[in-house]
Formats: structure tokens, C-alpha cells, sequence
């Protein structure tokens, strides 16, 4: 049969073909796992157990007693023996049960009458005796999701993303008055913030992937998705602006201080902003605009806040922060700077409605209460990691699209030849590593 | 094409971290099924403490019992088993004892309840037998090495170079007969004294050696106590402290003894890592007999420190019934296993029948007292005769 339709229709044999050259690896590969997985005498089969690894995920204090979360994250089931406080034996119970298969989780009880501040090792033994530990700094009582706690952490979150986001915004009219030069000075300014930021949060998810069980490859996954979420958004915004040319490209070939246009999306005015020497449509063609430049940071910024919201909601969880007007004030501080970096980048665009740059406050700012909600109240690592990570992703797009657009406006010369751009650059990394030392 | 490529790229990242992060992190709801039906308590055994219930599991080495079919040994057994070896009078009128031991070290027990551990042993318990005999008489302790590295048996007290076990391993396979005459009179550790010497011995390989004085002591309800560890996780410091091998085992197992009646302890601390153990006993006091060598007692006190090797015989009786606690004073090992109760018996109140008044203390709110051993009741249960294979 098959031989007949080969000769029949060479185009449809060869498609056939192709497919099944694909399939056969597959093949050989199934062969090999069914080998390997049920040959009776197991050609590599050590005598040595593998090792069991248990990670304790996130402990919380109760009124009468502590509860770890555990996971099993080795490479085979394991069954838990007994438990500790500070490694002394405590009776306990393990729910669902105490055996647990690779990757589940389980909760630990331990009947125990805490100190509220004191710091506690939580131990937890496995059947083959390897004991392994979890310090919390102090005891703090569990957050409940309550409406109190809740707008707590809602308040904690309009402090430390909202409001200095929307301080920041007041920089617009203050930008807009600035020559030319010295507004390639904020703008950079703005390029250094968002820098420290993205290497913030690239520091800041190693750290605790650093901390989590090997068998989540954490730390591979930041970059993964910093990555990922980089590449997927610069893609996606050269489409935007590749669309928006076309519609516009005789605009693009004329010469002018500032051309405006409208895209049938009224969220991405763009706003031509070229310098004297002239330039090639192609080339600004694949340049991002004003607005959606700043609507990008926005974003950005929003994502990096959800994952700052995320961690301050866990360290109050966790009992590594004690909430005080003090640090509240450092990430207020620290965050003002976000909304410069917002407003920058259209200051010398068409006049911007105002609730266009609230909307945009709000998208950087309000993550940071959601965040806050989720950190408290169900931490994950893995969740803080990946918001972490895209944030970190789209912040280092943002750098790269004002990057080239501070090159197009510039006039192509080198940016690293004009002072005003490498001491705002230099200035706005040294204020973020300045007010961070206030958290 | 290639922006399909991308998009399709994206998506699978997409929904890649969308799975890790649902299927890790944030579905801290209901756990996997439970049976609401298996309900129970855990927790209480100190006033003020709550008492907690559970669908799952109770994780409570210090009120669990052990499987006696995986334990590395029965420590109400071991307390009052004495053995005396294979008695033979010789010809010049002097006890000729002979003992065998059978040292292995691959088998894996249950060292804690739900904790097993790759237990090196003589015997096959943790500690190995204790040996007994008199001063002056002759001893033949014929080792078999049933494991698969060099072991031997080194003796405390005195005897030439070539019996000391140090200087001469018996290889996988191998035998050999330690000979000596038994002196002075005390208590003695025999452990294993290859290298490397810690690992020998925090792997089980010792016991003890009582040498009795010519003169019988006064009669008495005589118990071995051995003072050890378990690091189970290899980081040179104990993970598990017991008295005879299993940890909180006289808690739910209490030794019971009569009031008034004579009791002689045997204690020896091998314990390895920490420097000191010592032994606490409550609401009474006991006559010290350091090493055991002399009859008169070097102190009277409630409690002993010994570093390791140390050892000693303690004399006391209690004046009023009731549960007693006996522990380490170093409350870091009390609160990992070294601690233990005396169930006082007022013999006299009581008839023969006393066994079957001893019901289980409340349950759930103390330590449960399901198993007794028999062996109690103030009756020393000699192992006179026959050897240990």
C-alpha cells in the first residue's frame, strides 16, 4: 500500500516520510525509558539509597501551637518520624499522612506554647534519622485573613506602592519645563532607576530561590522567565509600533519637532519626537512612542511591585519584619522614584490627560496590595520567584526601548559619549541604592 | 510562521509557570483527601499543654511504642538480663566462663519509633549483652565477626596487651577468643576499638562487663543502664539520647519496683559527641559506687555526671509509691529521649495479683503504660547458665 502511494504522488509520500523520520527518535526513546525503568535487573542500580530531601516551606504560629508546611522535594517517596522545636522532640501529627510521595506537601502540628519575638529552629526528621531545619528570626502570630489584616495589608500596599508612585507623578509639569539636556539627564536618571530595579529583583528571587530544594531548579527559572518575559514583550511591542507605522508612515517621512497620531487604540498615542538631523522611516519605524514607553515602565513597574508586595506580605508572615512607620517610610522613599520613571519619558509629548496618568499610577502602584494580600496569607516562594522574575524581564524591556529611543532622539551619536545621560544614568542608580538603605 | 513560533513559545512559558506556581505555592486549601473518621489526639503529656486532634498522623516518639519486630532491642529485657556465661569449674577449683559474641554491621533497625538507623551491634541489639562474672574467674569471650569490616572487643579493667581488642582487628569472617581472668570487681564498657574509633562506636558496638566481688553484694533488684546516642544524620552530634536503647522507652514503659526494696543500677555512659551525660533521679537519693571498685560508697547524692567510659554502680530504695522520673540533668538529652520512669509498688498493699491492677494511665493526657514487662516485680531475672549463641 504504501509502496503504491509513493509512487503514485512524490509530494504526499515525502510528507508522510517526514513525519514518520520525526516519530522514530521517539520511538527509540520509549524503547530506552521502558529499558531502563522495568529491566529486571536494573542495569544502574546503586545500593545506596538516594538521599531524602525535605524542604519546610513556610512555618506559622497559631495560638497553641506551630505549623510547618513541609514538601518532599527529593528524588523518592519518604516517610517523616517525628518532629522539633529549637531540636528538642516534640510529639506531633502529620496530616494528610506521614508518608509522602515525591513533591507532596504535607502539614506539620506540633502542639507548642510559643514566645511571641523569640527566634525557633522547626526540625523535622525523616525515617532514615536526616533531620532538616527551618529558622524563623521571630515568632510572630499568623496573619488571618480578616478584614482587619486585610486592609492592613491594603494599607501597608498604598503606602509602599500607591501613593509614592502618584508622588512621583508630580514631577510631570517639573520635566516638561526642562531643556533638552537636561531632560536627557531625568530620562537616563530614569534608565538607572529602572536598572537597579530589575538587578533588585533579579537579586531578590535568587535569594530565595537560593533557599528553596534544588528539584525546583529555582534558580534556572528566573532567568528563564526573565528571559522569556523580555523577548515576548519586545516582540510584542515592535508589532505595536510596526502596525501604528504603517498607518502612518507618510507622517514618519517628514522632518518636524513633533509629529502627532492617533492609532485606532487611543492607549498608544504616539508621539514622534525626532531630533534636527534626519533619520529613515525604517529606522523609526521600529522605535516605541512616548506613551507607550511610559505605559510599558508602568506595567514594568507594576509587575516588580506585585513581587515587592509579595515579599513584604511574607516577611510580615514570617516574622522577619516587624511592621514599623519606619520602613513603611524607607519603601515610600524608595518607591517615589518609580513615578519620575513613569512620567519621564512622555514629558515632552502632547499634553497628557490626567487621568491617563493616574491610570498609569495606578497599574504601577495598586500590585503591590494585591501582593501584599497574597504574601500574607498564602506565601509561596515559587510565586514571589515568578513575579519577581517577570517583573525583572519587563523592566529590562523598558530599559532597552527608552535606551533606543534616547538614541534616536539624541540623533544616533553615541550615549555614552553625552554627559548629561551617563551622570543621570549614574545618579539614578546611586538614589535607589541610597534610599533602599532606608528599608 | 515565526511569530506563530513565538506565540507558541510564549504560551507554553506561559502556562508552564502558571502550572509550577497552582501546583506548588498557592493551593494551600483543604490538603489531599483525608478520612474525617481517623480521628486522633496528640500532644497534653505536660500540664498546660494542649491537646490537639488530627485525621493524619501522630509523629510522638515520646508516648509511641516501638515495633518490637524492628527495635534494636527490648529495653525492658535487657534492664535485668545478666548473663553469666557457660560455667565450667576447672580443675584448680577456679569458674571458667566463656561468652561468644557475634559483632555485625548491616543490619538497619528501628532506633526511635519510625527512625532506622544502620546499627553496628554485638548481638544484635544496641547495647550489646552485658556480660557478668566473678573476680578471679577465667573468661573466654570468643568474637565472630558476622560484618564485612574489621571489628574487635576491648575490655576495661586489667589484662595482658594481646587481649585489649586495640591492636588486633578480627577480620570480616573471622574469630577469635579473648582469655583473661576477670579483675578488679566493678563495672566495665567492652566496646569495639577499630578505626575509626567514633564510628565504632556511635554505631552500637559496646556493652557491659560486671565483675562481681567475691563477697556477693547485698541482695537487690539489679538493672543495667547504659547512657547513649544515635546521630543518625552523620553531622557528629546526636540526634537521638536514650537510656538502653530507646528513646522516652520508660516513659511508656515504666520499671517497676517495689517500695522499699534495694535497687543497684549499673550504669555506664558510652555516649559519644558531647563530652558530660550525667543521670537525675527524683524525689530520692542513691549511694554512689564511682567504677564500682570498692565497697564503700564515694557519695550520696541525686545525681551523677560521667563523661564517657565513665560508669558506676548507684544503691537506693524509695520510701513512698508512685511514678518517679529518672533522666539527664543536661535537659538537652532528657528532651531527646534520655528520660525515664520508676512505677514504686507498695508490695505490701498489694496481693499477687497486683500485675492486672495496673491499668493504662489516662490516655492521651500522660503517658500510657500499655506493656509491663513481667519481668518486674522486684524479681532479678538471671540468665545463670548457657552462653549467648
Amino acid at each position: 500500500m504504501e509502496r503504491d502511494d509513493g509512487s503514485v504522488s512524490s509530494s504526499y509520500r515525502i510528507t508522510k516520510k517526514t513525519i514518520l523520520f520525526g516519530v522514530v527518535p521517539f520511538v527509540v526513546l520509549g524503547v530506552m525509558v521502558i529499558i531502563l525503568a522495568y529491566s529486571p535487573g536494573m542495569l544502574f542500580q546503586s545500593s545506596i539509597k538516594p538521599l531524602p530531601q525535605v524542604s519546610i516551606e513556610k512555618v506559622e504560629f497559631l495560638d497553641n501551637s506551630i505549623v510547618a508546611f513541609i514538601r518532599n522535594t527529593g528524588p523518592s517517596e519518604i516517610t517523616i518520624a517525628q518532629a522539633d522545636v529549637n531540636d528538642r522532640i516534640h510529639p506531633a501529627a502529620i496530616e494528610p499522612g506521614r508518608t509522602l510521595s515525591r513533591l507532596a506537601d504535607a502539614r506539620v502540628t506540633i502542639p507548642f506554647i510559643w514566645n511571641a519575638g523569640e527566634p525557633y529552629v522547626i526540625g523535622i526528621t525523616t525515617n532514615d534519622g536526616t533531620r532538616f531545619s527551618k529558622s524563623v528570626a521571630s515568632a510572630a502570630p499568623a496573619p488571618r485573613p480578616t478584614v482587619g489584616q486585610a486592609s492592613t495589608f491594603a494599607l501597608i500596599g498604598i503606602y509602599v506602592g500607591v501613593i509614592p508612585v502618584m508622588m512621583g507623578l508630580l514631577w510631570y509639569p517639573f520635566i516638561r519645563r526642562l531643556s533638552a539636556n537636561k531632560y536627557n539627564f531625568f530620562l537616563s536618571l530614569t534608565v538607572g532607576l529602572l536598572v537597579f530595579l530589575g538587578i533588585d529583583a533579579l537579586l531578590e528571587s535568587n535569594q530565595i530561590a537560593a533557599a528553596l530544594a534544588p528539584a525546583f531548579n529555582a534558580q534556572i527559572l528566573i532567568i528563564l522567565i526573565a528571559i522569556l518575559t523580555f523577548i515576548s514583550l519586545l516582540y510584542v511591542s515592535k508589532k505595536l509600533v510596526e502596525r501604528a507605522s504603517r498607518q502612518s508612515k507618510t507622517d514618519t517621512e517628514y522632518e518636524s519637532e513633533i509629529v502627532s497620531h492617533s492609532t485606532p487604540d487611543s492607549e498608544h498615542t504616539i508621539d514622534i519626537h525626532s531630533s534636527r538631523s534626519s533619520l529613515g522611516s525604517s529606522r523609526q519605524q521600529l522605535l516605541i512612542r512616548p506613551i507607550a514607553i511610559s505605559m510599558m515602565i508602568s506595567i514594568g513597574i507594576g509587575l516588580h511591585n506585585f513581587g515587592e508586595g509579595l515579599a513584604i506580605g511574607a516577611a510580615v508572615l514570617l516574622g522577619e519584619v516587624a511592621l514599623s512607620s519606619f520602613l513603611i517610610l524607607g519603601f515610600t522613599l524608595h518607591n517615589t522614584t518609580e513615578g519620575l520613571a513613569i512620567v519621564a519619558p512622555m514629558a515632552k509629548s502632547k499634553r497628557i490627560p490626567i487621568t491617563k496618568l493616574l491610570i498609569m499610577g495606578l497599574i504601577a502602584g495598586f500590585p503591590t496590595i494585591v501582593g501584599a494580600w497574597i504574601g500574607g496569607f498564602l506565601y509561596s516562594p515559587i510565586a514571589t520567584i515568578i513575579f519577581l522574575s517577570i517583573g525583572a524581564g519587563a523592566i529590562f524591556q523598558v530599559v532597552y526601548s527608552v535606551g533606543s529611543w534616547m538614541h534616536h532622539t539624541t540623533g544616533g551619536r553615541g550615549l555614552m559619549t553625552n554627559a548629561a545621560i551617563i551622570s543621570g544614568f549614574a545618579a539614578g542608580m546611586l538614589i535607589m541604592y541610597l534610599t533602599g538603605l532606608l528599608i | 510562521m515565526r511569530s506563530n513560533l513565538l506565540i507558541a513559545l510564549v504560551g507554553v512559558a506561559v502556562s508552564i509557570a502558571v502550572v509550577v506556581t497552582f501546583s506548588t505555592g498557592l493551593n494551600r486549601g483543604p490538603l489531599s483527601a483525608q478520612d474525617p473518621s481517623k480521628r486522633e489526639n496528640f500532644g497534653g503529656h505536660s500540664p498546660g499543654y494542649p491537646i490537639l486532634g488530627t485525621t493524619g498522623d501522630v509523629l510522638d516518639p515520646t508516648s509511641l511504642n516501638i515495633d518490637p519486630k524492628t527495635a534494636v532491642i527490648d529495653p525492658m529485657k535487657y534492664l535485668r538480663e545478666f548473663n553469666y556465661g557457660r560455667t565450667t569449674a576447672l580443675s584448680n577449683g577456679t569458674s571458667l566462663r566463656e561468652y561468644t559474641l557475634i559483632a555485625s554491621d548491616q543490619q538497619t533497625k528501628e532506633v526511635s519509633p519510625g527512625v532506622f538507623y544502620n546499627v553496628w551491634t554485638f548481638n544484635g541489639t544496641i547495647p550489646g549483652p552485658t556480660l557478668r562474672a566473678t573476680e578471679g574467674d577465667l573468661v573466654r569471650i570468643t568474637l565472630i565477626n558476622n560484618g564485612t569490616k574489621f571489628h574487635s572487643i576491648h575490655f576495661h579493667g586489667i589484662h595482658p596487651s594481646e587481649m585489649d581488642g586495640v591492636f588486633e582487628g578480627i577480620a570480616p569472617g573471622g574469630k577469635f577468643t579473648y582469655e583473661f581472668t576477670a579483675e578488679p570487681f566493678g563495672v566495665f564498657p567492652y566496646h569495639c576499638h577499630m578505626q575509626p574509633l567514633e564510628e565504632h562506636i556511635t554505631h552500637g558496638l559496646y556493652g557491659v562487663f560486671i565483675i562481681d566481688p567475691k563477697k556477693p553484694r547485698a541482695d537487690a533488684d539489679e538493672m543495667v543502664m547504659v547512657m547513649n546516642g544515635y546521630d543518625t544524620d552523620f553531622d557528629a552530634e546526636n540526634n537521638f539520647y536514650t537510656v538502653n536503647g530507646i528513646p522516652y522507652y520508660y516513659m511508656h514503659h515504666p520499671i517497676q519496683i517495689d517500695k522499699n526494696r534495694l535497687i543497684r543500677i549499673y550504669l555506664l555512659n558510652i555516649l559519644e559527641f558531647d563530652p558530660i551525660n550525667n543521670f537525675h533521679l527524683h524525689a530520692n537519693m542513691f549511694d554512689l559506687y564511682r567504677t564500682g571498685t570498692k565497697l564503700i560508697p564515694d557519695e550520696y547524692t541525686d545525681i551523677v555526671t560521667m563523661s564517657q567510659g565513665e560508669r558506676g554502680i548507684l544503691e537506693f530504695s524509695y520510701k513512698y509509691p508512685g511514678k518517679y522520673m529518672f533522666h539527664a540533668h543536661k535537659t538537652e538529652f532528657a528532651e531527646k529521649g534520655w528520660v525515664g520512669l520508676f512505677l514504686v509498688k507498695d508490695s505490701t498493699a498489694e496481693s499477687a495479683t497486683e500485675n492486672s491492677n495496673l491499668t493504662s494511665i489516662e490516655r492521651n493526657g500522660s503517658y500510657s503504660t500499655t506493656e509491663f514487662s513481667n519481668t518486674g516485680n522486684g524479681t532479678t531475672s538471671f540468665v545463670k547458665t548457657g552462653g549467648l549463641n
